[in-house]
């Protein structure tokens, strides 16, 4: 660890005099700290070549009051409105930004932009630019600067320090890690020591087919890794927002246990007719309503579908949810398909097709986007993803599980990336462009397909998991899942809200 | 000298020859590799060990059961001190341990399967956190070849070897139970469905509860979420182990209990829990559920020819031909003939009494009833007639019989059904009526007469007994309804030229001669076409059309009208037949009380065995041969660099890669294996010399060889067989297989063999205790003699060819077989042999058939632990197996000892076979006394003292012969030799012939058919490849290096192209076919939505937006 220090300090071409090092090593986060510091100093214009301990004292008081985990307690308490009470029906005047008209608009999307047509070459454009999309974040970040291709690696000096897609990453009989990474140029085998503590930790969350730099030094074949890296984002400002936003997900309308009355109630209180006023103030600033997927149960989804379905037909279904989300007035409405919709499989998936739902296509102010897409919401930047890439996660990565999604989501936004493993249970379309990367920083990230609520706020971001309003299925009653059902997450000129309809 | 002497005599002069040829030191060891053993005793100790176990089994034999025995000696094994007085150390408990469970497995499994082999991956010793000793039992994915009943019975010997150690009991942590349940949820829904399905409770009560550690190998790739834990070392699914409580412990509860009680272990009370969920189809007293398991997956090209007990399916008729019989049932060869898709051998998924079975043809039961196109119903009723006729037919109204062993319903433990009326039950009926005297008919002939309608209501009256059943219609699938307007219809309908119809007793223009049928047509009833015709049709009474009219031939319309004298009345709540019975003159039986559902499921087989691709040799040429891998076009590298062994001279220490070292001619040792450049040209020049051969143009090697010491065949080896057109197996023997078929008797003309040559083999009498001089006598077949393919024979010819120019040209001896055309193969010793097994068991040519499949005593196919329900398995030369397996070249892998000849079985001992093969039947009838038990749903086990079968039998002398048959079979090859399924080159004629097929059954609702394939079959096919395209893996086209993902470089390492695995052919292939059948046939709704769901996820993932957009501005 004392070296790792050491060795990062000197790969920035700073130095540290004793007093610093011994502040830095003290704290519980030191790793941390320093790369931070590191980042820190290279962006400014000081041209500081050698640390005091003054300098260092200084920037980790920064860096505590900075990095603070804000802990927004999932589900808190107060955050979980009940709605019991129907009361009068004098309507409580909307809100005046109704008059506003939508500031709306797709960032980005994919539909009608597949390109493949299913030969190896786009197998190979597509890995290829995911490559390349996040190399680019990755090369701008301190200590990747200087990455260099991997067919280099045998012919440069000790230091290793390049940029990969993780081919395979497994333990080794004496529990070190072995991880196998390669460039377009070539591979290596990079170990990761278990008694890196910090960093052997950090190496319990990579992941196969994601896109990280190694930092590192040569001995025999092998690399042995100081640091790796992930794209990840810089803290956001939290924009300012004068409105509500409700977030929705996985409603499957046709299935016996799609909750029909909660759902009615959902539209009522969306409409101002439902709720106490204080619910009801919430409802009549909402401007935006977003579906991440699922919105009909599907035909054919899983064997023997038919025999949980009360609508049996996928046209049919689609106008059952046109009948029902047609109810809504005045708000804008964005819908993106889950894995149980009548798009294709493979991510990204097209927007629903209008052949299937026509009725829905003929509500006024519904919006129809790809799986993940893009958009923004009167200024704030929403990424929604219907989530099936957590299932593959839940299962790769330990301690991470559908019951927290929020902690799943978290780890996508560091990796740049919605699905980065790559065959398991995620179709992935060999695209040309891969639209999984995430490109942009949202201000918002929303998901579902777990059918369990999950929020947080990382570094600035909103991540929510809004849900279901699918009563527990069969499947769900052998595996023991508790789906959190009709309680729909609101964003409240910037509050996060829970509302519960049951 | 007896039968099993002579065998061994013969098989002892082959283990000289090919002693004599090892000894000349050019294979790795200098003696046959198979060791022979005459029982079980001695096969355990072949597979297993230790030395000197077979004595002390036989001792033990002999007073307590074999499960005690192998209880027994496992604790025998683990107590034995290797220092008398004092504790082994943990590592020799260990291998002790590991030894005793490997041989009292494979004395339970009757030392033929491998699962002791490779089904146990080790024992250890462990420790509980309360620091306590525990036994845990490693098991590795071959468990399953064991079968349920054995892997448990592995968990209870490990119990019994821990507390002979005196060893604690595992306890386990929450976690590690949990692990279990998450496993078992993973295996299901990822690796593959267990034949029994735990509840998360049960999994966590049993692995709380089971004493010793049940874990394992890692099997598949698949990792569990609780990860890490200490005492289990992978993280990955343990499939072994999974098998071992699921489908042992669990589902076999009652089993284990069972002996745990005999055998006095304690702690396993708790599985009474588990114990009552008894076998479901154990339910007596009532009649049977509809069982519609067989109809799950239907699928494309493998017709369903009846529904659940639907009306016009197979009926059920008791008895066993010659070829019946473990699970091989008979269907009238006309049938097969007109259905098409079945053949000799194919496979029947069926209701009940089992899963599945095999066909045979057998002509003494009814064959099926057809309407024709012309609108006339025959009753189709020889192989020849099927086939004249199968193209004018209109309406398969009835299938005919399906002939089923009572052994088949013990075997199931199924309770019996009624038996359709037949004329064995029916002549009984007439000797044991009290008014009839002892020779006032001759019933053996009369079951077999065709008497008329006249006649045998005659007898009924005489007798009191029940009408003959050729005029026992289908009444019971009509309702009293249609009986009174078929009354009314014929009654109004009987015209002047009708009045011959007197059947009231005058004479009219009736037949005069008494014995002599009438389907004149002439003389028959001829009335006007009416909606009644549907009835006649249902009831199965053969008319002719002849314009306007129908022709009831004279005895039909006779029984007919005699039978159905006045209306029925409704008074009550009666059934039809109950209806009619009271008009009738005499007593009417129910002709098929209960229809059996049935579909088609694998074809038949007989074929050479070729690996793929198939080599010549197991000589391993890297990438040098081509993609053909030949190695003549290695050769003409010169020298090539291969992963090969390394061999050391033990005289001059000369390092090469042949068993005589190329320098001094002494024996070699293999030291290691690696990469080493080798002089292919001049090692093939030499191997050419050395067996006259001047040169050939492909000789296929391997890539490499995935042994252990990686030690290479002699490349004379391939050339020889190149230059015969044999190829091998992993194991370096050359194997041929077929379906299994039993055979209990054979007609020497039919299966090709002079009675000359069977007397030559030992046979002396037929079964009528006549001495053997005519080709058309019945014989019964010796336990151990084979009946094999015309295919198979052809291709041993080959073989033989092979091993002779193998002995002359490279062993230096004299040829052996000298086979010039195949009867000369009749005699020769073979090796029988099954996947998951690792002992043969010794064959003897006796014949040939023209059917694809090996028919064969059931003992054989039993000791093989084989059943004839489509199993099939290969047969080898013995002399091949003899001269060129070896172990060295098996592959290291886990399941690499599976299929290879490790023992050879001798003698079979019928007690020490699969019990399966116990509960053949071996009477000349089924007794009256059965048949009405049939009636009351009795369970097979209460009524054992009604049959004969081998179980009776056993350890007499009789076990041997005297396994008579009730039904006679004129030819064991009738009926096609090739199934319709085989034949159709293209999964789209096969679903149209499926469909057609469907159409033409009156058993089978079409729609429901086409709704099948698409449901399970391509709808899950399509979906599932869609998706796998999208996770797809690639591969090098040069050198087969797979891909998880593609590289990002794009090419392999190699430098070569790769290709995807899973083409777009594969995911569109059944999308035309599918929506094709949608629009055809009126499928339901919810169907042709997911084809269309299904096809625009494929569009999407085939056709570029681009592309779309730029053909529809064509039209813009």
């Amino acid at each position: 660890m004392t070296d790792d220090i050491i060795l990062k300090f000197t790969n920035a071409d700073l130095l540290i005099d004793d007093s610093a090092y011994k502040k830095i090593v003290e704290q519980e986060h030191s790793n941390q700290i320093v790369d931070s510091l590191i980042k820190d100093l290279s962006g400014s214009n000081d041209n500081l070549i050698f640390l005091t301990e003054p300098i260092v004292d200084q920037y980790i008081q920064k860096y505590l009051s900075k990095y603070d985990p804000q802990n927004y307690a999932n589900q808190d308490s107060d955050i979980i409105e009940e709605m019991y009470n129907e009361i009068n029906n004098n309507k409580t005047p909307r809100n005046k930004l109704l008059d506003v008209p939508f500031d709306f608009h797709v960032i980005q999307d994919a539909t009608k932009k597949s390109y493949t047509n299913g030969e190896i070459k786009d197998f190979s454009a597509y890995f290829n630019n995911r490559f390349q999309k996040i190399k680019a974040m990755l090369i701008k970040k301190p200590g990747l600067k200087d990455s260099y291709p991997m067919k280099d690696v045998g012919v440069r000096d000790d230091v290793v320090n390049v940029i990969g897609m993780v081919n395979d990453i497994r333990n080794t009989k004496n529990n070190h890690k072995i991880m196998e990474i390669e460039d377009e140029t070539g591979s290596i085998t990079v170990l990761i020591h278990n008694e890196n503590h910090s960093l052997f930790e950090l190496a319990e969350s990579v992941v196969k087919d994601e896109v990280i730099g190694v930092i590192g030094s040569k001995k025999g074949t092998l690399v042995i890794a100081s640091d790796i890296i992930h794209p990840s984002v810089p803290r956001i400002d939290e924009k300012k927002m004068d409105f509500s936003a409700v977030f929705i997900s996985d409603i499957h309308i046709g299935s016996s246990t799609f909750l029909e009355d909660a759902f009615k109630r959902f539209v009522k209180w969306i409409n101002g007719d439902f709720g106490d006023e204080e619910q009801r103030k919430i409802a009549n600033d909402v401007r935006y309503l977003v579906v991440a997927g699922d919105v009909v149960d599907g035909i054919g989804v899983y064997p023997h579908q038919e025999e949980e379905l009360t609508i049996k037909n996928i046209y049919e279904q689609y106008e059952e949810a046109a009948r029902l989300l047609g109810d809504i007035n005045d708000i804008k409405i964005i819908i993106a398909p889950g894995n149980h919709d009548a798009s294709r499989l493979a991510e990204p998936q097209p927007a629903i097709p209008e052949n299937y739902a026509a009725d829905l296509y003929k509500i006024k102010n519904a919006e129809f986007v790809s799986n993940p897409s893009l958009v923004s919401l009167d200024g704030l930047k929403t990424l929604i993803y219907h989530g099936r890439s957590f299932d593959d996660l839940a299962m790769t990565i330990n301690g991470l599980s559908h019951q927290n999604s929020d902690l799943i989501m978290r780890e996508l936004i560091e990796k740049r990336h919605l699905a980065p493993i790559y065959g398991e249970r995620t179709p992935l379309a060999s695209e040309f462009e891969d639209h999984l990367v995430i490109d942009e920083i949202p201000d918002i990230f929303h998901t579902g397909h777990v059918h369990i609520n999950a929020y947080k706020k990382h570094k600035g971001i909103h991540m929510i998991n809004s849900g279901t309003f699918q009563s527990q299925t069969e499947f769900q009653k052998i595996y023991n899942i508790m789906p959190t059902c009709a309680e729909v997450p609101v964003l409240n000129k910037g509050a996060f809200k829970i509302l519960k309809f049951t | 000298m007896g039968y099993f002497e002579n065998l061994e005599e013969e098989t002892l002069k082959l283990y000289e020859i090919a002693k004599e040829a090892r000894l000349k030191g050019h294979d790795i060891e200098l003696e046959p590799e198979i060791p022979l053993a005459k029982d079980l005793a001695e096969r355990v100790e072949g597979l297993v060990g230790p030395k000197g176990v077979a004595a002390r089994i036989k001792e033990l034999e002999d007073d307590i059961s074999r499960e005690e025995v192998a209880f027994l000696i496992a604790r025998e094994i683990v107590t034995k001190k290797d220092v008398e007085g004092r504790e082994d150390s943990i590592e020799v408990q260990e291998q002790k341990s590991d030894q005793a469970i490997r041989t009292a497995l494979a004395i339970l499994t009757e030392g033929v399967v491998a699962a002791p082999l490779e089904g146990i991956a080790k024992l250890k010793i462990k420790r509980n956190f309360d620091g306590g000793w525990y036994l845990a039992v490693y098991f590795a994915g071959p468990i399953r070849s064991a079968g349920g009943t054995a892997a448990a019975m592995a968990v209870l010997i490990g119990d019994y070897i821990r507390i002979s150690l005196g060893l604690d009991a595992y306890k386990p942590t929450d976690t590690e139970i949990e692990r279990y349940v998450e496993e078992v949820e993973l295996y299901e829904s990822e690796v593959t469905n267990l034949q029994y399905s735990p509840k998360p409770d049960e999994v966590r009560a049993a692995t709380k509860n089971i004493p010793v550690e049940v874990t394992g190998e890692p099997t598949d790739k698949i990792e569990v979420s609780h990860r890490d834990l200490e005492r289990v070392e992978t993280n990955n699914i343990r499939g072994g182990a999974l098998l071992a409580i699921a489908e042992g412990v669990i589902q076999k509860a009652p089993k284990v209990l069972k002996y745990a009680n005999i055998l006095k272990i304690d702690g396993w009370e708790w599985l009474g829990e588990f114990s009552k969920t008894s076998d479901p189809k154990d339910d007596d007293g009532d009649a049977p559920k509809v069982d519609d398991k067989y109809m799950r997956d239907i699928i494309g090209g493998r017709p369903v020819l009846a529904y659940p007990q639907a009306k016009g399916g197979f009926r059920l008729r008791y008895g066993r031909s010659r070829n019946a019989g473990l699970a091989a049932m008979g269907i009238h060869p006309a049938t097969m003939e007109i259905v098409e898709f079945l053949a000799v051998g194919t496979q029947m998924k069926i209701e009940r009494p089992g899963k599945g079975n095999c066909v045979v043809p057998c002509d003494s039961i009814d064959g099926p009833i057809v309407k024709m196109k012309d609108g006339s119903v025959v009753k189709v009723e020889s192989e020849q007639q099927g086939k004249k006729i199968k193209n004018q037919v209109d309406e398969i109204i009835s299938l005919g019989d399906m002939l089923v062993p009572f052994g088949e319903f013990l075997r199931n433990n199924h309770i019996l059904l009624p038996a359709g009326w037949c004329e064995e039950w029916w002549v009984q009926t007439i000797e044991n009526s009290n008014l009839y005297s002892e020779g006032d008919m001759d019933i053996k002939s009369l079951e077999k007469a065709n008497i008329n309608s006249k006649r045998a209501f005659e007898i009924s009256e005489k007798y009191h007994v029940p009408l003959h059943p050729k005029y026992t219609y289908f009444y019971h699938d009509i309702t009293r309804q249609d009986i009174n307007q078929l009354v009314t219809f014929l009654h109004e309908n009987i015209g002047i030229s009708d009045i011959n119809m007197d059947i009231n007793g005058g004479n009219g223009n009736a037949p005069k001669e008494e014995d002599s049928l009438n389907n004149d047509p002439s003389t028959g009833l001829t009335i006007k076409m009416g909606p009644e015709k549907r009835i006649l049709e249902v009831l199965g009474v053969p008319h002719q059309v002849v314009g306007e009219n129908m022709i009831i031939a004279h005895d039909h319309a006779y029984s007919l009208l005699k039978t159905l004298n006045e209306p029925i009345t409704f008074s009550d709540e009666s059934t039809t037949l109950e209806s009619i019975n009271k008009v009738s003159p005499v007593k009417i039986m129910a002709k098929a009380p209960i229809y059996l559902g049935s579909r088609v499921g694998r074809p038949e087989k007989t074929k050479e065995r070729k690996m793929k691709p198939a080599p010549h040799s197991l000589f391993p040429i890297g990438t040098n041969g081509g993609s053909r891998r030949n190695i003549v076009d290695a050769a003409k590298k010169g020298i090539i660099s291969v992963d090969i062994a390394r061999c050391k001279c033990t005289e001059c220490g000369v390092g090469s890669m042949q068993a005589i070292c190329p320098v001094c001619g002494a024996r070699t040792v293999p030291t290691s294996s690696g990469k080493k450049r080798i002089n292919l040209a001049n090692l093939l020049k030499k191997a050419y010399k050395n067996v006259g051969v001047r040169k050939i143009d492909e000789i296929k090697g391997v890539i490499g060889m995935i042994s252990k010491e990686k030690f290479p065949e002699p490349l004379e080896k391939g050339i020889l067989r190149s230059k015969n057109n044999v190829f091998t197996f992993k194991d370096a023997t050359i194997r041929h297989d077929s379906t299994n078929l039993p055979l209990t008797h054979f007609i020497p003309r039919e299966i090709g063999v002079t009675p000359q040559k069977l007397i030559e083999l030992g046979y002396t009498n037929d079964i009528h205790g006549n001495k053997i001089e005519d080709e058309e006598q019945m014989v019964e077949i010796k336990i151990q003699d084979v009946v094999i393919s015309d295919n198979c024979a052809e291709y041993l010819i080959r073989v033989s060819n092979f091993i002779d120019d193998l002995l002359e040209e490279f062993y230096g001896l004299e040829r052996f077989y000298n086979i010039k055309s195949r009867e000369y193969l009749i005699g020769q010793l073979i090796v029988g042999l099954a996947p998951h097994t690792s002992a043969g068991v010794l064959g003897r040519i006796v014949g040939f058939t023209k059917a694809a499949c090996c028919y064969a005593h059931p003992y054989f196919h039993s000791a093989k632990r084989r059943n004839c329900d489509s199993d099939e398995d290969s047969i080898m030369l013995l002399l091949d197996a003899l001269l060129n397996f070896s172990k060295v070249y098996l592959p290291s892998t886990r399941g690499g000892r599976m299929d290879a000849p490790l023992v050879l079985s001798s003698r079979i001992d019928p007690e020490e076979i699969d019990d399966e093969s116990h509960n053949i039947d071996a009477m000349s009838k089924i007794p009256i006394e059965l048949y009405e038990k049939t009636l009351e749903f009795a369970k097979p086990s209460d009524v054992l003292d009604l049959v004969d079968n081998v179980k009776k039998r056993l350890g007499t002398d009789d076990q041997y012969h005297g396994l008579i048959f009730s039904h006679e079979t004129s030819s064991i090859h009738s009926g096609p030799k090739l199934c319709l399924y085989k034949m159709l080159p293209t999964m789209k004629e096969k679903v149209d012939g499926q469909i057609k097929l469907a159409e033409r059954i009156r058993a089978v609702d079409q729609k429901g058919v086409v709704e099948g394939v698409l449901m399970s079959h391509f709808l899950p096919d399509m979906a599932g490849n869609s998706r796998a395209f999208s996770r797809q893996k690639v591969r090098c086209t040069k050198c087969n290096k797979k891909y998880r993902r593609i590289p990002l470089s794009g090419e392999c390492v190699c430098g070569n192209n790769l290709i995807l695995s899973i083409s777009k052919g594969s995911v569109v292939k059944y999308l035309e076919i599918s929506k094709d059948l949608s629009q055809r046939y009126p499928i339901d709704n919810y169907l042709i939505q997911r084809i269309e769901l299904i096809e625009s996820g494929i569009n999407s993932l085939f056709e570029s937006d681009k592309s779309k957009q730029s053909s529809l501005d064509v039209f813009l």
